[in-house]
């Protein structure tokens, strides 16, 4: 099952999504794509940790090229997120570019049981962007959608709540996912 | 709590006022707004707990768009957020309304027939 889950900054999409690749089974692996540089991002991944402690995932930290991570078949994989990975791959020293993020992901795709995708609501604070920032906001865009396109689930978290963007029709029959009023703590 | 959020100026006010039959000066003592603006400066779980109390909680949703350079700012985005996950967790109801239309998120739709309990030590003020 491929799952897209969106928000924006503090919605609680991180501890929702946690909470649904943890209902899917085991075993449970977390993609960090977040590069540790800066006391932000640091505390960030320490607050993160902190939130996903006991839930069973193996971390596995990875800000660039996701197609080399060995998965077993069986796995619920949890890619955290996929702004931050997008951005590694196209600024970071070593990144492949867009092209090497949609590979990583789409590649994730076919080899494990369950994939849920974090991705963040950037695209209402404004419609002028230039240079860098352009770039990386319109491949953000089409990696969602492509995502989307091929999802089984995607959700919008709303103060912690699920606005459901799409469910596939008999998705509630064969999983455990609670749509609307899940209780996240 | 009825818990109503939603983007800036997208009719949160006018959607409950609506809802509930309420007048601008009953909003006024049945509702507190832009509770976004409180995160950050008391313990968020203290505030959100004080914010229960009131019939009508309203906040406006800023943590969409491009993450912003300035670090104060990041941070009230994500405070913000917070608050409001924690005040949508207590709330009986939860409306989000975008362009005017309302969406029921938690609990039952907000009507006349059904308004939450005025509370007394208000009721004086006004």
């Amino acid at each position: 099952m491929l799952t897209l889950v969106t928000g924006g900054a503090g919605s609680g999409k991180s501890a929702f999504a946690e909470n649904l690749v943890t209902g899917q089974g085991s075993p449970r692996f977390y993609i960090a794509t977040m590069e540790p540089y800066g006391p932000e991002s640091r505390a960030r991944i320490v607050r993160h940790r902190s939130l996903r402690e006991g839930k069973g995932f193996i971390t596995i930290e990875k800000s660039l090229s996701l197609a080399d991570i060995d998965l077993p078949p069986e796995a619920h994989v949890l890619l955290e997120d996929l702004s931050n990975l997008l951005a590694n791959e196209m600024f970071s020293p070593g990144g492949g570019g867009a092209a090497a993020a949609e590979e990583g992901v789409l590649s994730l795709c076919g080899r494990c049981k369950d994939l849920t995708v974090v991705t963040n609501e950037v695209f209402s604070g404004g419609a002028d962007y230039e240079g860098e920032t352009d770039r990386f906001l319109r491949h953000l865009a089409l990696m969602n959608r492509l995502i989307a396109q091929r999802a089984d689930l995607v959700v919008e978290v709303v103060c912690g709540l699920t606005n459901i963007l799409y469910s596939r029709t008999n998705l509630i029959a064969d999983c455990s996912f609670t749509p609307r009023y899940m209780q996240l703590h | 709590m009825i818990f109503i959020t939603g983007p800036l100026f997208s009719g949160k006010k006018s959607y409950i006022k609506k809802a509930l039959g309420l007048s601008d000066e009953e909003l006024r003592v049945w509702a507190v707004w832009d509770v976004q603006e409180m995160a950050g400066k008391e313990d968020a779980a203290h505030l959100a707990e004080s914010l229960c109390q009131v019939p009508i909680v309203i906040a406006t949703e800023v943590g969409g768009g491009v993450v912003p350079t300035d670090p104060h700012v990041r941070r009230a985005r994500e405070e913000a957020g917070r608050l409001s996950c924690l005040l949508a967790e207590k709330a009986d109801t939860v409306v989000r309304v975008c362009c005017g239309l309302p969406q029921l998120l938690k609990g039952e739709w907000p009507c006349k027939e059904k308004r939450p309990d005025f509370p007394d030590e208000r009721r004086t003020r006004c």
